[in-house]
């Protein structure tokens, strides 16, 4: 039988948030919500998600600072991440961290479709199956 | 007296039976008429041929085999079948052979004296004149016999076509144009897979396995993402890049040769230049290590 699938969701805009865990909901996943970097960081440390998907620009905690902090834990330094953000990877500060934290996709919110970040998920979790 | 009465009556009876037969056998004539027409035909005109042998003689021609269409120069073969003639005995007919345009002109004619005793089946070879035009023509066939043309006249039609290359132009227009539509399907579809192929391996990813392990990642993704701008913009993308300071590429593959510069200011200016050109921001990926 198959297991469902913890994917943990930090994104600060409530609506995009909502239609990220929804489409996870129908496509029999089960979702974990964080609105920004701190509330991800507690939620993927005590939960494990098996996938993480997150927002770089975020109240109270970043998202990379949050990244910075998951893969310092020895569960979060292999948990697969995908960006999802509006952030230009044009400052080398930025895509030092990037590479530095390897996230498996670095996605511009705008070139992305909902059902292909989910098509994403799906392929980087049938991989690890 | 009595014994007339019953002469008469004989009589009567076998009058009756006559009748009686002549009727089954007018109906069973009918019927076997019907089934064979043919035969009661030929049973008729032989009954007629004893008192007039040219107003019955038949003559039947049909296109031998299934040439229905000949080219100028070649032989036409003509079936031919007499029957009804002589009334048992040998007797000389004369077969006129022609060949009508549709507009009416005799484009060719011979004809042979053929020895019939009651019926005579043949085939006759007419080799069609050279230069004659292409369209549809008659062969027609009469016979004379006893001096005096007889009604008896059979045709057919047949097409007469020039051929090219040995075959038949209209032919050859056909089988040359499905060849062709064929040859350009092919090529089409030749041309398709070649492209798909270059494609595919043009942006495939580049293996950089023998870059030391602390600047491979920026090896893998600056060569993935200008594989994937070489799909989105084509070969523009590879001038992009190698424009960016300290980036050095095979101009003809895109593969990344060396950084002489900080890799993250790299990938920083390479997604910048992405962007001016596509005039929306870039996303990458990173390969699973």
């Amino acid at each position: 039988m198959k297991t469902q699938k913890t994917i943990l969701v930090v994104e600060d805009e409530k609506s995009l948030r909502e239609a990220i865990v929804d489409i996870l909901k129908i496509k029999n996943f089960n979702p974990l919500e964080a609105k920004n970097g701190k509330e991800g960081v507690d939620l993927a440390l005590e939960k494990h998600p098996d996938l993480i998907l997150l927002d770089l620009l975020m109240p109270e905690m970043d998202g990379m600072t949050a990244l910075k902090n998951i893969r310092q834990d020895s569960w979060g330094e292999k948990v697969p991440v995908i960006i999802l953000t509006n952030l230009s990877a044009t400052k080398e500060q930025l895509i030092e961290d990037v590479v530095t934290h390897k996230p498996m996709h670095y996605l511009i919110k705008s070139d992305w479709k909902l059902h292909d970040v989910v098509d994403k998920i799906e392929k980087i979790l049938e991989m690890q199956n | 007296m009595r014994k007339a009465k019953q002469k008469m009556k004989i009589l009567r009876n076998i009058i009756l039976i006559c009748l009686l037969i002549v009727m089954m056998s007018s109906i069973l004539a009918s019927k076997f008429r019907r089934e064979n027409p043919g035969y009661v035909e030929i049973l008729l005109a032989q009954v007629s041929q004893a008192l007039d042998v040219t107003k019955n003689a038949q003559v039947d021609t049909s296109n031998a085999g299934v040439v229905v269409k000949v080219a100028p120069g070649e032989l036409l073969p003509i079936a031919v079948k007499l029957s009804n003639f002589g009334g048992g005995r040998r007797v000389d007919v004369l077969v006129e052979y022609s060949i009508i345009s549709s507009t009416g002109e005799k484009i060719y004619s011979t004809n042979e004296t053929v020895a019939v005793e009651t019926t005579n089946n043949f085939i006759k070879t007419i080799q069609i004149p050279f230069g004659t035009g292409g369209g549809v023509y008659i062969a027609k066939t009469s016979i004379i016999y006893n001096g005096q043309l007889v009604p008896a006249t059979t045709q057919f039609s047949f097409t007469i076509e020039k051929k090219i290359l040995g075959i038949f132009q209209s032919d050859f227009i056909l089988y040359g144009g499905i060849a062709i539509l064929v040859s350009i399907f092919m090529a089409a579809l030749g041309h398709v897979l070649i492209k798909r192929r270059q494609r595919t391996m043009r942006l495939a990813p580049v293996d950089y396995s023998d870059v030391p392990h602390d600047t491979r990642v920026f090896y893998e993704l600056i060569s993935d993402t200008i594989m994937g701008m070489r799909q989105q913009v084509g070969e523009s993308a590879l001038d992009i890049a190698k424009q960016i300071e300290g980036l050095v590429i095979d101009e003809k593959t895109g593969r990344v040769l060396r950084l002489t510069t900080k890799p993250s200011k790299v990938v920083a200016e390479l997604v910048s230049g992405y962007e001016k050109v596509l005039g929306k921001k870039v996303s990458f990926s990173f390969r699973n290590s």
